[in-house]
């Protein structure tokens, strides 16, 4: 096993890492830039290494400043978390030529992978359903026509270097087809460098259904159930939960096998996630992998109690899986919801600033994986997730009810976070029907505005708080009111 | 006592009684409540009105001061410091080019000496991997650039001065606010 593994991301991901390599015995480096000098990742780990200024194109995203960081540490393996490098073929390949391990897929892997066409063709070659569309890439209008003439409409367009809802467009009607096309081909070649695009029937009304697969290097692979994660905000999920209220077991087992063969199908080694869209009928259809640890990995983690940072490290170090498939399995219900640093009344809108207090929720069966405290100062350069927070319960009802307890009961002061529209969602009949669907916030909730039932109340407590007297640090008064027996007991000594 | 409090665009206006010992008591037009309190900590009090008992958690910020009861948090500003202690972006008046959030700059669109159109993008600021285009909120001449490309600004920062051409002053209609929804590209996604 490893003695000393690298950690190349910040925030609440790198703690989580940390705290699985603190509990395998594995020393850990953090790496931060200048913004982070103070992040609770940076404080959390045995070293920490500065790696450059804020701007994560010369901090966490510069591959040389990071490898140099695993030399002078003399860590064996680095973990990429998820975001800034994760995903990054070029780095995967760096590592591997520096003889350093990468905890994750192998480089060819990734790239393959990462080509959202070159998927979807390794996927449709390996049997696994994907949706109605083309199968190669284009740049030309007449590629457009031919495929959407053989897709119909309604389409969806998408880059074929995509991510993050980058050049992704809904075309209703063949008018608007090439407008649409254009404008989607010069955000993708403005985003990643690649205009090509591509066409897929779009479908209304479907959830985003996910499935946690592992893979050792022997081949062994095997999946860890679904997520559902159809509760998002401009196309970046805000709800996770586990199990899918629209899964039967025979689903369950048929969409686990897809994956799984899906994994099979692209030399799949370490923890991934095989994305699905799943349509009212109950068909499936292959989305895209995420060939690293997902963000929303601990629902899956909370009902199968397994610990996927672990495996994910003991694949890297060449350990077979010891697990099967008829081992795995699920109990109860897991949500999470993620604490952004935004402000839901303002459109999402990034909310950075000081964390002015923090009280993290707690209790039974409440995970929060927190990357802030009080008096961090949130930076503007970064990804806005505070926190995730994470319930397990029996059932969907009490895992409802539990959630809604931590949420009410997590304090975050200074920045805006979506606590309470989180709590809106959850207590909406839609949501506690399990009617979750991609387009959920925008049916439901698209006229949002904060319950104001306890603002008297919060005007009470501003008044209380402007006359009860400020407290004094309680050594200070505890020395000025009682002299200790330091004070007292001259020359005693222990 | 008189206490007037904002939160958004709504007043909250109360009398307070003090009633010694912890205690005092609030008017709400005719209501009255009984309230004591009691300081736990420097952010933490407890109530009780009207004898049931709950936590508020207090946090001072740059928008007022953070109140969380009963597991929702409001901003509430004291209006009678609203001189000193308005929202952030309001003391330039509605015309002003600043940004919604602390953010970078992270594209400048435009050149001094430069006529733009109503809604035309000035410049483009990122926090958090969103990048907001903040546009012109009326037609006229760039007259001064106040910031770089990577410099970090807040609200409230006047980053392009903009002159509306002598003959056609600006109408006061609507506020420099950024179309967060057509000018915002998101880059998150995970």
């Amino acid at each position: 096993m490893f003695k000393k593994i690298l950690i190349a991301n910040r925030g609440e991901i790198a703690v989580r890492i940390m705290r699985t390599c603190q509990e395998m015995g594995i020393a850990t480096v953090a790496v931060y830039s200048e913004a982070d000098r103070h992040a609770l990742h940076t404080l959390s780990a045995d070293e920490a290494m500065p790696i450059g200024p804020a701007e994560p194109s010369q901090s966490y995203l510069n591959m040389d400043r990071i490898i140099e960081a695993v030399k002078q540490t003399g860590a064996e393996a680095v973990h990429p978390g998820y975001g800034f490098l994760a995903e990054n073929a070029d780095f995967a390949e760096r590592c591997e030529r520096e003889g350093i391990v990468f905890i994750g897929p192998p480089a060819r892997v990734i790239r393959e992978l990462g080509d959202k066409i070159t998927a979807r063709r390794i996927m449709h070659k390996g049997g696994v359903p994907i949706i109605p569309g083309m199968l190669e890439a284009a740049d030309d209008p007449a590629a457009w026509a031919a495929g959407a003439e053989q897709t119909g409409f309604p389409l969806l367009i998408k880059a074929s270097a995509g991510g993050g809802g980058k050049g992704m467009r809904i075309v209703q009607r063949p008018a608007d087809l090439t407008a649409a096309c254009r404008a989607a081909s010069r955000e993708a070649a403005a985003a990643f460098g690649r205009g090509t695009i591509y066409l897929e029937k779009f479908l209304p009304k479907s959830r985003h259904v996910e499935i946690q697969i592992v893979a050792d290097s022997r081949g062994h692979i095997i999946h860890l159930l679904e997520r559902e994660c159809s509760i998002q905000r401009r196309h970046q999920k805000i709800i996770e939960e586990t199990p899918s209220t629209a899964l039967t077991p025979a689903l369950r087992a048929a969409m686990g096998q897809a994956a799984v063969a899906a994994a099979r199908t692209a030399g799949y080694v370490n923890a991934g996630t095989v994305e699905f869209i799943l349509d009212p009928e109950g068909r499936f259809y292959f989305l895209e992998v995420n060939t690293r640890l997902q963000v929303e990995h601990p629902i899956t983690e909370m009902i199968t109690g397994l610990d996927l940072v672990r495996r994910q490290i003991e694949i890297a170090a060449g350990r077979p899986l010891s697990l099967t498939q008829e081992e795995v399995r699920g109990r109860g219900h897991a949500i999470e919801c993620r604490i952004y640093a935004e402000d839901p009344e303002r459109n999402f809108m990034p909310s950075p600033g000081r964390i002015a207090f923090l009280r993290e929720p707690a209790g039974p069966g409440v995970r929060n994986d927190c990357g802030v405290y009080t008096g961090f100062e949130v930076p503007v350069e970064y990804d806005p997730i505070l926190s995730k927070l994470v319930v397990h319960a029996e059932t969907r009802d009490l895992a409802i009810r539990r959630m809604t307890r931590a949420l009410k009961s997590y304090a975050v002061l200074g920045v805006r976070t979506p606590i309470d529209f989180l709590l809106d969602v959850l207590a909406s009949a839609p949501f506690q029907a399990g009617e979750t669907h991609t387009d959920f916030i925008a049916t439901h909730l698209a006229e949002w505005v904060p319950d104001r039932e306890a603002l008297e109340l919060a005007a009470l407590a501003h008044a209380a708080d402007a006359m009860a007297p400020k407290a004094r640090p309680a050594g200070r008064i505890a020395a000025e009111a009682h002299p200790g027996p330091w004070h007292t007991l001259k020359h005693w000594r222990l | 006592m008189d206490v007037r409090l904002r939160h958004n665009e709504k007043i909250i206006a109360f009398s307070v009684e003090p009633a010694g010992d912890g205690r005092f008591s609030a008017t709400f037009g005719d209501r009255r409540v009984d309230v004591a309190f009691e300081r736990i900590s420097e952010h933490q009090l407890r109530l009780s009105v009207d004898g049931c008992q709950t936590l508020a958690f207090v946090a001072e910020t740059p928008e007022g001061k953070a109140v969380m009861v009963d597991g929702r948090t409001f901003l509430l500003a004291d209006e009678r410091a609203a001189g000193t202690r308005s929202r952030p972006g309001a003391a330039n008046g509605p015309k002003a080019v600043t940004p919604p959030m602390p953010a970078v700059v992270t594209q400048i669109l435009v050149a001094t000496g430069q006529a733009v159109e109503k809604g035309q993008g000035l410049l483009v600021v990122s926090a958090m991997k969103m990048d907001t285009i903040l546009t012109a909120p009326f037609a006229g001449v760039v007259t001064r650039i106040n910031v770089a490309e990577g410099q970090k600004v807040a609200p409230g920062q006047v980053l392009v001065d903009l002159d509306p051409p002598a003959a056609d002053p600006p109408a006061a209609d609507r506020a420099a606010e950024p179309a967060a929804d057509a000018a915002s590209i998101d880059q998150g996604g995970r």
